[in-house]
């Protein structure tokens, strides 16, 4: 369980000043799928990163069943991030001279995960194994980005717009992957989305506007990536 | 024109290079000029056989300074060039946009000859500041009557004109060259990632760190250039320093000799392991926020580059002992001058690998500290 209390953070200083974050509470079961919905500039992904540990807020605390990830030193940040977490991005972050078995085995050896050739397979890659990130098309791409988080077996898996630089079939596709591979593996999911019929496919719904939580709802049951809008 | 004169500025490792290079030149070109002012007072054969041998030793160190930093100069300015318009490709993406055709940008690029002109007009200055001590060296045996000191126009000519003309010229070329591709690929920044693939197209089975680092390594050769470059010059001129204290040359040639190359390995190095950095920032951040610890990424990143790092420093031991050889054979086997037999400094090579050991580690100890300075933020910033 993610319990999030009272999270504030501003950029800049002086006149300059944005509160990104103004006292924000929330909190995550286990296995949730959570979709903080938003404008740009709401503070999702501020939030996003903050309860990542990507980024320090300016105060609050992040408790992962009872620790507090806001006060722990980078070095132990970055243990906390290798044995809890995954991303995936819109612009995925594929390391370009690498193949996309090299990409998985990227989040697969931290995990000590031998079989991540299976989670290749299952997002449907398997034959572009020994293909460079370039070689691939913005789907496949984020298919691999999905299987590198999902090798490192996360807890808890953070998505910020995964499907903003996608079409919309292939939109719908990798939603159905994430979905998938969620149910089997049955981590938390936190995703950050302006997509307002995405958060049908939520457990939760957090809605965001101006660093604060405007609306908080839960589904009474969860659409597929292809029953939803676009 | 968005090339600023401020930009050539920022290239210090060709401003250093060209420096040290005129610098050597210059004090030997300019002797060698003044000692043909004297040639007809000489009378005597051996003393005129003695002049031939130092003209000729003069020339010759002129002809191998100028030529070895002359191409890594051409080197290192062609990585500065490719690395400004990779790092500007939506500027100047937009200034094709507007109309603008390659060989208008190109001629912008004229001003990274700044940095030559400015190199070489330093190295030229400090050769006249070094001049007097340089001819009081050269008269130390008595053997050649006095020369004095003169300012010869034609080496400003020769050796910052010519150059300054020629890396414009190079600079604005090569840029053309480069700045032939779509517009709207140079806008959005991207462009054709090369990719030169493993023997075996990947498919070994090794640890991702291990791969990591291979990848990085095969991604950029020029920087293993730089790298082994490096230590190259380190070895080369610390340890002929110290032969040509022992053969009883100048102590300030000696010192001239191990200052110069210092100062290249320095810069080069700093050349390198800088771009290394901000080359792999990306995948660096990733890299962490993934949870690789910052020594894991340093390992990955910076430490493919270590045996290639010796392997140059041995080379340019090598190097140094066979030029030494060659040289004695050459201008001295039958010489007049009554000097101690050449044999390898095996205490020199020592000191100046512990040196140099102290100096790489102590390079890569900063840098994997500078690592952990890569905000993880910038990833999620970007576009």
């Amino acid at each position: 369980m993610i319990e999030i209390t009272n999270l504030a953070k501003t950029y800049g200083t002086g006149d300059n000043a944005t509160a990104a974050l103004k006292g924000v509470s929330l909190t995550i079961n286990d296995g949730d799928f959570v979709v903080l919905l938003g404008a740009s500039g709401s503070g999702k992904s501020t939030l996003l990163h903050t309860v990542s540990g990507l980024e320090r807020p300016d105060s609050g605390s992040v408790k992962y069943s009872g620790t507090d990830i806001t006060a722990l030193s980078d070095d132990k940040l970055t243990a906390f991030r290798k044995e809890k977490v995954g991303f995936i991005f819109q612009q995925y972050y594929l390391l370009p001279n690498l193949n996309v078995d090299k990409n998985v085995k990227m989040g697969a050896d931290l995990a000590g995960n031998r079989d991540y050739r299976k989670i290749i397979e299952a997002v449907g890659l398997s034959e572009k194994l020994y293909k460079f990130p370039s070689e691939l098309s913005g789907g496949e791409q984020q298919r691999v980005s999905i299987a590198r988080a999902l090798a490192k077996k996360p807890k808890v898996m953070f998505l910020d717009e995964p499907t903003g630089a996608l079409d919309e079939d292939t939109g719908r596709q990798v939603l159905d992957y994430i979905c998938k591979m969620q149910k089997e593996s049955g981590f938390a999911m936190v995703m950050v989305t302006h997509n307002g019929n995405i958060a049908d496919m939520a457990d939760t719904v957090v809605k965001m506007n101006s660093g604060k939580i405007v609306d908080t709802y839960s589904n009474q049951s969860r659409k597929t990536a292809y029953e939803i809008g676009w | 024109m968005i090339i600023r004169p401020k930009d050539a500025v920022k290239m210090l490792g060709v401003l250093i290079m060209c420096a040290c290079a005129v610098l050597v030149c210059t004090l030997f070109l300019n002797s060698n000029i003044d000692l043909q002012r004297i040639k007809d007072q000489i009378t005597d054969p051996e003393t005129l056989i003695i002049f031939d041998l130092v003209v000729s030793s003069g020339n010759m160190t002129s002809a191998v300074t100028g030529l070895a930093l002359g191409l890594t100069t051409v080197v290192m300015l062609l990585f500065y060039v490719k690395h400004y318009i990779d790092t500007h490709k939506p500027e100047l993406g937009i200034l094709k946009a507007l109309g603008y055709s390659n060989w208008k940008i190109a001629k912008g690029f004229w001003v990274f000859g700044l940095s030559i002109f400015v190199g070489t007009a330093v190295g030229f200055c400090l050769a006249f500041a070094f001049m007097p001590a340089f001819y009081k060296s050269q008269r130390d045996d008595g053997i050649l009557p006095d020369i004095s000191m003169h300012f010869n126009p034609e080496l400003v000519v020769y050796l910052i004109i010519f150059p300054t003309i020629a890396f414009a010229l190079l600079s604005v070329l090569y840029s053309y060259r480069k700045l032939k591709r779509p517009t709207l690929e140079l806008i959005r920044g991207k462009g054709k990632v090369k990719i030169r693939k493993a023997k075996n197209g990947g498919k070994e089975d090794l640890p991702f760190l291990r791969d990591l680092k291979q990848s990085t390594l095969r991604s950029r050769f020029s920087l293993i250039f730089f790298v082994w470059l490096s230590a190259f010059c380190f070895s080369a001129t610390v340890v002929m320093s110290f032969s040509i204290g022992e053969l009883g040359g100048s102590d300030m040639m000696a010192v001239m000799m191990a200052a110069i190359g210092v100062v290249l390995a320095v810069t080069t190095l700093f050349l390198a392991v800088t771009t290394v950095i901000k080359g792999n920032g990306k995948t660096i951040a990733m890299l962490r926020v993934f949870g690789y610890s910052d020594h894991e990424c340093g390992r990955a990143i910076l430490n493919g580059y270590r045996p290639i790092t010796y392997i140059g420093f041995a080379i340019g031991t090598l190097y140094q002992h066979g030029l030494m050889i060659m040289m004695m054979t050459l201008f001295f086997d039958d010489s007049v001058m009554d000097l101690p037999e050449y044999t390898f400094n095996v205490q020199a090579a020592v000191i100046a690998l512990a040196s140099f050991v102290v100096l790489y580690e102590l390079f890569m100890l900063v840098y994997s500290k500078r690592i952990r300075r890569i905000p993880l933020k910038d990833v999620m910033a970007e576009e």
